[in-house]
């Protein structure tokens, strides 16, 4: 080894050292714990299983039933956020006056804790005092006195509304980046060459911030597949509304110190894990995006 | 200058050495942490050598629960003395001290029998009751006697008449209560079950929800509030107590299930219903009984805490969990004393009448099941309870479930 790199190697090892502490450690360990049944009470017995909290994992129902509706959930508010999101994108990078206000009072929605916003939106979609909800009975979208989050069905779609609405903004920031950095030169060309506002669109625009929209979707999907806290403040899982991250919750927090289900919720961890390696994989292959 | 941090070093390791700081969990916001910081500031006067640092938890009950796992888990020894509701105890007994030999020190035998019961595990003693709760019915004094009724509902067929008859004419809601999917829903649940003469378990655990059609009448009862007697807002199953409390506080409703914290805020200077609001044991169901779900919170200590912090976290819970000390928090922060004789002061009368007269329901309100796994217990009630409520299931059906899971999960 060089001097020179052998330098750089003893510069990096401290952050290296951090990130197998704080990444890879934890990921490791949530492996491991998957194929054991355990408890995290003292004094209990940690057993080696194999397979078992996988093989349980594929025949319990509300695993099924929740995989199913994260997978809902991720498909639908991913595909409005990004097709929002390039809009919103396109929009502001056109130059108008107050455009700076405009650009950074977008990213409210995504700057506003979860937790809260959640919380926010619960009260707007209230049955007697929502503002939402009394709009959407002004337009006859619902009757009234429905409580959009206590309707099957009905509150999937709030919950995906609230989504949409908070993180639209992100993808738009991150696709703004993109276009930001297309030379003016490449539409200067393609203009010579006589292409309309509509070819430059789909042959300039288009393929140059396709990959940072792949990057964007693997980061919301990678989001969504784990999605808790506006679940969890909105519903609780109520009315077919469960994500694996809530029933996740359930079997590691409420189940730590009885029975011996830290490795079933770890096995759970790892499937999340899984599910989500296969949507990047599909978004790589598909977009084409090479990682180097 | 280097002398004088020396000097200053010296009086640092000396103070602490003499000094013993204990850290607390509490209630975060508003008047619980305002009297509490006030109660600490009176205990480090009568302990000028015990100084006690307060932890404000979040306000959701599940977060506070989901903390402490986090806590134990790691074998923390801090904090010291761990607030805790009622229904934790025998799920965190491994991690609480046993306070079994401190029974008279802390005068148990003055307590409510349902709350010491609540921090009795397997025969030993590991929390101290703090402060109690009980599901009361709270309901509109000059609407009912507007329309002629001269005593408030006694049974739920009564409180079905009377809603139906003042809501319709009133153009308000008959009857609010808890109907989210949450821990709420299962006290709501377990009233109703109680009043028509059924229980979750019985006194040796066992599952018993199945062995009469009490459950399943319960549960069509709760489903016929909303759509049968229409007293109910569909968007009851999505209340909580804020929810319940916001719309009968508006004057939008005839009668309410709540928590005695309600008491005070209907009755604040800029409530609508100031003064027009009553409040009473819940309605007798068929078999006539009367029942109330205890709620409240309870003071532990952590296991894995120095003896010299344990020791005066014994003494910081005696002081608070004290006559004067009860009565104090009872007056200035409205919650119910877990000591029997608090009731009979003359200043409580005073600040509180509701918690003097109604001192037969906190001392007859009853536990929710006291299992190790509860939390899993109240994830099936509240699963099964909110699909029928929510017109995913039939009542029966979902009672069978219940009764299967239960069993499942308590390994009977």
């Amino acid at each position: 080894m060089k001097k020179s790199s052998l330098t750089a190697f003893w510069m990096i090892l401290p952050a290296i050292l951090v990130i197998s502490v704080i990444a890879f450690f934890p990921l490791f360990e949530t492996f491991y714990d998957s194929f054991y049944s355990l408890s995290l009470r003292p004094g209990s017995v940690k057993r080696f299983v194999g397979l078992m909290n996988y093989e349980r994992l594929m025949r319990d129902p509300r695993f099924l039933a929740d995989l199913k509706h994260t997978v809902f959930f991720t498909v639908v508010s991913v595909s409005f956020e990004t097709i929002l999101g390039t809009l919103m994108a396109l929009v502001v990078h056109q130059k108008f006056p107050l455009r700076g206000l405009v650009r950074a009072s977008m990213l409210v929605p995504w700057a506003i804790p979860t937790a809260i916003s959640s919380q926010m939106w619960r009260w707007m979609f209230h049955d007697q005092f929502g503002v939402v909800s009394k709009f959407w009975e002004r337009l006859g979208i619902i009757k009234p006195g429905t409580p959009v989050l206590g309707t099957p069905g009905l509150a999937m779609w709030a919950i995906i509304f609230v989504d949409v609405w908070k993180t639209t903004p992100f993808m738009a920031i991150l696709i703004l980046a993109a276009l930001q950095v297309i030379p003016e030169e490449l539409y200067e060309a393609a203009r010579i060459d006589g292409a309309n506002a509509i070819q430059r669109f789909f042959k300039v625009t288009v393929p140059l911030i396709l990959p940072t929209i792949g990057v964007a979707l693997i980061f919301r999907t990678l989001d969504a597949l784990r999605v808790f806290d506006v679940v969890y403040v909105m519903t609780r899982g109520a009315v077919e509304t469960e994500t694996l991250a809530v029933y996740n919750r359930h079997v590691l927090m409420d189940r730590a110190f009885t029975g011996s289900w830290f490795g079933y919720g770890s096995a759970i961890s790892v499937a999340i894990f899984i599910i989500i390696s296969v949507f990047a994989v599909i978004y790589m292959r598909s977009l084409k995006l090479k990682f180097d | 200058m280097k002398k004088l941090y020396v000097i200053l070093a010296l009086a640092l390791v000396t103070v602490m050495a003499f000094s013993i700081k204990i850290t607390m969990t509490s209630g975060g916001v508003g008047k619980e942490l305002e009297v509490l910081k006030k109660q600490i500031a009176m205990f480090e006067q009568i302990y000028p050598n015990i100084k006690v640092e307060i932890i404000p938890m979040p306000d959701s009950s599940t977060q506070r629960h989901d903390l402490y796992v986090t806590y134990f888990a790691a074998q923390q020894t801090d904090p010291d003395v761990l607030m805790l509701d009622v229904i934790w105890p025998a799920e965190f007994a491994p991690f609480l001290e046993d306070l079994t030999k401190y029974k008279d020190y802390f005068a148990l035998d003055r307590f409510l029998p349902g709350t010491v019961k609540s921090v009795t595990v397997n025969g030993k003693i590991v929390a101290i009751p703090w402060f109690t709760d009980a599901g009361l019915l709270y309901y509109r004094k000059d609407l009912l006697k507007k329309y002629g009724y001269d005593h408030p509902p006694r049974t739920w067929d009564e409180l079905v008449e009377m809603a139906q008859k003042i809501s319709k004419a009133e153009g308000i809601e008959g009857f609010v209560w808890q109907g989210a999917k949450y821990e709420g829903l299962v006290c709501d649940f377990t009233e109703y079950l109680w009043s028509f003469g059924g229980d979750v378990l019985d006194d040796h655990g066992k599952v018993i929800i199945d062995k009469n059609d009490a459950a399943v009448k319960a549960l069509q009862f709760m489903k016929d509030l909303i759509y049968k007697y229409k007293i109910s807002p569909e968007g009851v199953t999505t209340y909580m107590e804020e929810d319940a409390r916001r719309i009968f506080q508006n004057g939008k409703a005839v009668f309410m299930r709540n928590w005695p914290y309600a008491w005070s805020l209907l009755n604040s200077d800029d409530s609508p219903v100031k003064g027009k609001v009553g409040v009473e044991p819940l309605p007798a169901g068929p078999g006539g009984r009367r029942a109330a779900t205890l709620g409240g919170w309870v003071l532990g200590i952590n296991k894995y805490s120095p003896k010299a912090e344990k020791d005066a976290a014994i003494k910081l819970i005696r002081f608070l969990t004290s006559y004067h000390q009860q009565l104090y928090k009872a007056v200035n922060a409205g919650q119910n004393p877990t000591r029997k004789f608090v009731y009979q002061d003359s200043s409580l009368a005073e600040a509180a009448p509701f918690m003097v007269k109604l001192f037969d329901v906190f001392i007859n309100a009853l536990p929710r099941p006291r299992v190790a796994n509860y939390t899993d217990v109240s994830d099936i009630i509240q699963r099964y309870a909110h699909a029928v409520l929510t017109n995913q299931m039939s009542s029966q059906e979902a009672v069978k479930k219940m009764a299967s899971e239960l069993r499942f999960t308590l390994g009977q």
